[in-house]
């Protein structure tokens, strides 16, 4: 090929090039008419809005911020029912459960609320502003007497079963429907394991008991004699099944004694 | 208490808000509530090891976001609203929680925990939730405005936006229910951090957590 040919043979190839370029250059977007730059991704994404869970399994309670008079019902004129202190015999802050919504009366806000007083069961209405705020649990303990065990149900599903001891024919483990108060660890009594919970059920029989009689969920130094109806009352478990539902069961959940 | 265009008190007519603000001030000169202590543990802790970096502002968003979830969660489920009022707290409940999961996951181990609220009756009660729901999106939609010139990263800047747009619709939402104008104002005025952790402390609204273990000797029946 000669001289000639060859740069022909350029000339087209340029033109060529200059076309797909011009092609290519079509599909962009146009450049902006000030030059900024292109905005840049966000740095994290927002994730699709989801709608809350089903509440079946939640259960609400509220710190007792202030000492208080439970009424019968909404109203400070109403009846009282019983004294709500703002801490438990062992210095914790006490807690009710609560049940049911809030309503008003005399201007203020009431709710309804389990109370850790005898006849146990008993329920009441506190006015609002006693109590802070409200936490929930999907957790439930159920003590079951006649089997002799407890389960810990979190979200309905059995997430712990243990063997039990429960109160003797004369000093019975009360029925009913009530919640854990608080937790106590880091102490010297063997006796009640390494870890004991207590309860808003207090024993119908030993009234005069120190500090009213409440009834615990605690460890033991007899594991021998579980499962069993060897106590004043109180739940007891071997050390290690205690130790496990101090690992899952948070103050607040409702304790169903059957 | 004024936010940005809008005075609490003008729309707290019931005075909820302003008794449990008062209730706050009165637990916090008495140390019940170990004073504002409560709210610097979710907000000004950040605030004081990196004031102004991109994190600290995240953490400064996920803390209003934070109570502003709590806040519609807590009034959804405890079911005290009706109609109108209930959906806005369904769809906004659920665009608030989508909001703490974003920042939460992009903050990652920097995030601070999630506070402890008392919200003292003003989710189990339709004429507080009202006047509440408008003065908190008010808040946020001014505490987004306020940050977003701080922003360094722009690709953070660009998410913040997304989120600053929808508190704004929501604070208008909210607005139009409570027959308040949507939109009072041609511009909207930003409100420091400063006034805005404020606002949130005079709630009273975020407190410390009871105290439910201790480590005496178990006096059950045994």
């Amino acid at each position: 090929m000669s001289r000639r040919a060859y740069a022909s043979l350029g000339a087209v190839l340029c033109a060529l090039g200059v076309v797909v370029v011009a092609s290519s250059s079509a599909h962009r977007e146009p450049p902006s008419p000030l030059g900024l730059p292109e905005p840049p991704p966000p740095a994290f994404r927002i994730p699709v809005p989801r709608p809350l869970a089903p509440d079946r399994d939640l259960a609400r309670w509220a710190p007792v911020r202030r000492a208080t008079t439970a009424r019968r019902a909404p109203g400070a004129d109403q009846a009282a029912v019983a004294r709500v202190d703002a801490r438990t015999p062992e210095g914790t802050t006490n807690i009710v459960q609560v049940a049911g919504r809030a309503r008003r009366a005399g201007g203020r806000l009431w709710v309804r609320a389990r109370l850790a007083v005898l006849p146990n069961g008993t329920s009441g209405w506190v006015p609002r502003r006693s109590l802070g705020g409200y936490t929930q649990v999907r957790t439930r303990l159920l003590v079951e007497r006649r089997a002799l065990r407890a389960r810990l149900f979190r979200g309905g599903h059995v997430v712990l079963t243990a063997p039990i001891g429960i109160g003797t024919d004369e000093h019975p483990t009360p029925v009913g429907r009530f919640y854990v108060r608080n937790r106590l660890t880091s102490y010297r009594s063997p006796a009640y394991g390494p870890l004991a919970f207590g309860t808003s059920a207090r024993s119908p029989v030993l009234t005069d008991w120190p500090a009213g009689g409440y009834v615990g969920i605690h460890g033991t130094d007899r594991p021998e004699r579980l499962p069993g109806r060897v106590s004043h009352g109180c739940v007891r478990m071997r050390n290690a099944d205690i130790r496990r539902l101090g690992r899952l069961m948070p103050v607040g959940t409702p304790v169903i004694v059957r | 208490m004024r936010i940005g265009a809008l005075r609490l008190s003008e729309l707290d007519r019931g005075g909820a808000v302003e008794e449990t603000a008062s209730r706050a001030g009165a637990l916090t000169r008495r140390g019940l509530l170990g004073g504002g202590a409560v709210l610097a543990a979710g907000l000004a802790a950040p605030a004081a090891e990196a004031q102004g970096s991109d994190e600290d502002i995240l953490n400064y968003a996920l803390a209003l976001e934070y109570l502003q979830a709590a806040f519609y969660t807590e009034a959804e489920r405890l079911g005290a609203l009706r109609g109108a009022f209930a959906e806005q707290a369904r769809v906004v409940g659920a665009h608030e929680r989508a909001h703490v999961t974003a920042l939460r996951d992009a903050l990652g181990g920097a995030a601070i925990r999630r506070p402890r609220f008392d919200f003292g009756g003003v989710t189990e009660d339709q004429p507080a939730f009202r006047r509440t729901a408008v003065a908190f999106e008010d808040l946020g939609t001014a505490a987004y405005k306020d940050q977003a010139p701080r922003i360094r990263s722009r690709a953070y800047l660009a998410a913040a936006l997304r989120i600053h747009s929808v508190e704004a619709r929501h604070a208008a939402w909210i607005r139009r229910l409570a027959g308040v104008v949507p939109a009072p104002d041609a511009f909207d005025e930003p409100l420091p951090r400063r006034r805005v952790l404020r606002v949130v402390a005079d709630t009273g609204f975020v407190t410390s957590a009871p105290r439910t273990s201790a480590f005496g000797s178990p006096r059950f029946t045994g």
